[in-house]
């Protein structure tokens, strides 16, 4: 985490949630990128934006407080439009977020994002609605696991001796996994009609459907 | 400039929200991600207090505060911060303790919800029982490494914090760390940040030295913080890390054990008001424990190793074992290279030396019994960090729980874990669990089978048919683990017992006791009864209530961690987490610093 730099898109309420936990992480990185102007609204959706804001680029007032958050992570403001950037701007990135894009827009950006390896998050929040998706492309990734003590069968061993081994056991071992995520595409144009497909309908929250 | 904010509230509650006047009891962690939230979704009057000062190490979570604020009160800071994006806010911060008796019960009176973002046991307890007594509802919350959970606490309504036994804390304030500790786990937590002071990765939510900034410390709030400004800006001058300290004597074991067991100790008694009421520390000196008679019989020597880990040892003992943990530590660090770092093990086995000798003789030091390695190995091997967005999550569960009550809906309230997961996952620790009733139809609740059963999460015990009597067989195949759960309801309410489980009072009575706890002996058989809560009439879901600052894991890892690996067979009382809790104590415990 400490070496790469994010691309945020959006800085409305949700945008500047995420934004203060990437910088306080501690990020190398991170690029706010808005192209809309304070409204009104926005300064009691979020509090990055100073008082006094309105009109103002929304990145670009969000600049300074988020700096604050830790002055160790390189935060840079963009006030173009995600939707006028070409491909060649994304690549520069480990890892892109995006919020309030629209459908097109977000379609285009995980295709890019997948094409070059670049892990790419989405969410937005709609009253008390809200989503997040991700798609991390092929992700390695470890995790640890306990070994899982064998109960020992009591035979011969003298007492003290053979409970002990059993509690000492709580080892820990790191296991590698790999996981392929699906991309945006996909995920919002399932085949309703395969099995799988309709085993899982069971599970999924009415709220998918609203996206 | 005052935007309405109804949006998506509705302007009754919109109104509500307005006018409501909070106080929020801390501003650490949870208080300040609490404090944004609560200024977003327009409360506008609140009350914020906080007895500490800004240290360094919180920088990392509590964004409120910036290096510049470092040694200022917190409660003072946030409130600041919070204005610089809504200046409108009407916010009043009190730099004291909510112990003094000024805040008494007409004090709480004033507010129309009180919510706690506390870090420890005493302050939870007082607050808990001010708003009874005030009759104003309280939002209990804590936070614990990934997991954290949320309790609305109603007078009449709902149960309060002290009414379950709880089991021991597992947060400590930095000042229990370094300056007072009571327990071997508090020394245990010390050593291992010594060890990453000295040879590991240093970070600053690890300090060991005695901090002069500790609010207990001082005679007056504004004392204390006069001190952390002082001893700030001593830090910026002689700041020198403990590791560049160490490498300058060579990491001379005599060198560091007189200053860490003999020099800070001393430093420490001069700070006299923490030992008005607590037996104070007493410094060691190398030369007078090298005198010392060996008070181990020899003939313990002579033992096989597997029973030597469980031996306890004199002070000597671990003198000599603190020094010879630290040459071969420095050696190895020294073969690592220039910027080197070590990483704690606690299979290491001078790593486990380090830490055991240095805990021991800190415990020595505060009049605490010194433990065996093989205690303290288990003890020391179980430490979780504060994680950031943990708090940031459960601020948001508070405000929403805030809302719900301001609504007048305080019956759809509901103890919020941070992670979700039914009842056999936590209070049994299956990892796998398949849950049937035991009236021979087999109706399943629960499976194993993923994404089976989901259905059933949201749906209430009743709907199962689940009545007073009903019996339900839980097994786990991966732990080889059997429980018949007793459901137990119970319309009465003893006369001593004032509160109830939180549940949906129904409409037509006033709160409905559903108490069958203490009809239920065993201790903490609380938890255990939680299926019985739920099939009172109009029931909530299968939520739990937990431990102060103790979420659920559903990680099925973390199930297996807290587990005990044995066989019960047929057990038909309803077993209890706390009994668990006790019997495992010694080996799965988790443990977390704020």
């Amino acid at each position: 985490m400490r070496a790469s730099r994010v691309l945020l898109v959006g800085l409305r309420g949700l945008g500047a949630e995420v934004a203060k936990n990437l910088i306080l992480a501690g990020v190398r990185g991170l690029t706010m990128l808005d192209h809309h102007q304070v409204s009104p609204e926005d300064t009691r959706a979020q509090f990055l934006v100073p008082a006094g804001s309105v009109g103002r680029n929304r990145a670009e007032a969000s600049l300074e407080r988020a700096q604050n958050l830790n002055p160790m992570v390189d935060v840079k403001a963009d006030p173009e439009n995600v939707e006028s950037k070409p491909e060649a701007f994304f690549t520069q990135f480990d890892a892109v977020c995006v919020t309030c894009c629209s459908r097109d827009a977000m379609l285009r950006i995980d295709h890019i994002c997948h094409k070059n390896g670049i892990k790419f998050f989405a969410g937005d929040v709609f009253g008390y609605h809200g989503y997040a998706f991700a798609d991390l492309g092929e992700h390695d990734f470890v995790e640890e696991k306990t070994k899982v003590a064998k109960a020992n069968s009591p035979a011969v061993e003298d007492g003290p001796g053979a409970k002990r081994a059993k509690l000492d056991s709580a080892e820990t071992t790191m296991v590698k996994k790999r996981v392929r995520f699906c991309p945006l595409k996909d995920a919002l144009n399932p085949d309703w009609s395969s099995e799988q497909a309709q085993a899982a309908l069971k599970r999924t929250s009415s709220d998918f459907f609203l996206l | 400039m005052s935007v309405p904010v109804s949006g998506p509230l509705g302007s009754e509650l919109a109104e509500a929200v307005a006018q409501a006047r909070l106080l929020v009891v801390g501003a650490g962690g949870i208080g300040c991600e609490l404090l944004k939230d609560l200024v977003l979704t327009g409360f506008s009057n609140i009350d914020v207090i906080d007895l500490d000062t800004i240290d360094v190490s919180n920088l990392n979570r509590q964004f409120l505060f910036q290096k510049k604020h470092v040694g200022r009160s917190k409660a003072q800071v946030a409130k600041e911060s919070v204005l610089q994006f809504y200046p409108e806010a009407n916010i009043i911060a009190y730099h004291d303790s909510i112990m003094n008796p000024d805040y008494n019960v007409e004090f709480f009176r004033q507010f129309t919800l009180v919510m706690n973002a506390l870090d420890n046991r005493a302050a939870r307890n007082h607050v808990n029982r001010m708003c009874l007594a005030a009759d104003v509802p309280l939002i209990e919350s804590g936070t614990a490494g990934y997991l954290g959970q949320v309790t609305v606490i109603k007078k009449g309504v709902t149960e309060c914090y002290e009414c379950h036994p709880k089991p021991t804390q597992k947060t400590f304030p930095g000042c229990t760390i370094r300056n007072t500790p009571s327990e071997p786990i508090h020394c245990i937590v010390w050593a291992k940040y010594l060890f990453n002071q000295l040879f590991g990765e240093e970070d600053a939510d690890q300090e060991v030295s005695p901090d002069r900034a500790d609010p207990e410390a001082a005679w007056e709030p504004a004392e204390a913080e006069a001190r952390a400004r002082a001893s700030n800006e001593d830090g910026e001058i002689k700041r020198v890390s403990t590791k560049e300290w160490a490498k300058s004597t060579g990491y001379d074991p005599v060198k560091l054990f007189t200053k860490l067991f003999k020099d800070d100790i001393r430093y420490l008694l001069t700070m006299d008001k923490l030992w008005r009421k607590r037996k104070p520390p007493v410094p060691l000196d190398w030369a007078e424990v090298q005198n010392q008679e060996k008070s181990v019989p020899d003939q313990q020597n002579e033992s096989s190793s597997v029973l030597k880990d469980q031996q306890v040892l004199d002070v000597k003992s671990y003198a000599h074992l603190f020094s010879k943990s630290v040459e071969t530590l420095r050696l190895h660090l020294a073969e690592k290279g220039d910027g080197a770092e070590l990483i704690w093990d606690k299979d290491d086995p001078s790593a486990m030396d380090f830490v055991t000798s240095a805990a021991n003789l800190r415990m020595h030091v505060f009049s605490m019994n010194m433990k065996s390695r093989f205690d303290i190995k288990s003890m020391a091997g179980n430490i979780i960090p504060a994680i950031a967005t943990t708090n940031a999550i459960i601020a948001g569960l508070i405000v929403l729980e805030g809302l719900k009550i301001l609504s007048g809906k305080i019956d759809q309230c509901r103890t919020v874990s941070g992670n979700k997961t039914l009842i056999v996952k936590e209070k049994f620790a299956m990892v796998a669990p398949d849950v049937q009733i035991d009236d021979g139809k087999g109706t399943i609740l629960i499976s194993s089978e993923e994404g089976e059963t989901e259905a059933n999460n949201h749906r209430k015990l009743s709907d199962f048919g689940i009545r007073n009597g009903t019996r339900l067989q839980a097994d786990d195949f991966l732990q080889d683990y059997t429980l018949l759960i007793n459901v137990l309801h119970s319309e009465d309410l003893e006369k001593d017992v004032e509160f109830e489980v939180v549940g949906d009072a129904p409409e037509k009575v006033g709160p409905k006791p559903s108490e069958p706890t203490s009809k239920n002996i065993t201790n903490g058989s609380d938890d255990g009864a939680q299926p019985s809560t739920s099939t009172a009439p109009d029931q909530d879901d299968l939520y739990i209530i937990d431990s102060e600052d103790e979420g659920h894991s559903s990680n099925a890892d973390e199930a297996e961690n807290k587990s005990l690996k044995r066989k019960l067979e047929d057990k038909e009382c309803v077993s209890t987490k706390r009994a668990r809790m006790e019997q495992t104590e010694e080996q799965d415990e988790i443990i977390a610093l704020d």
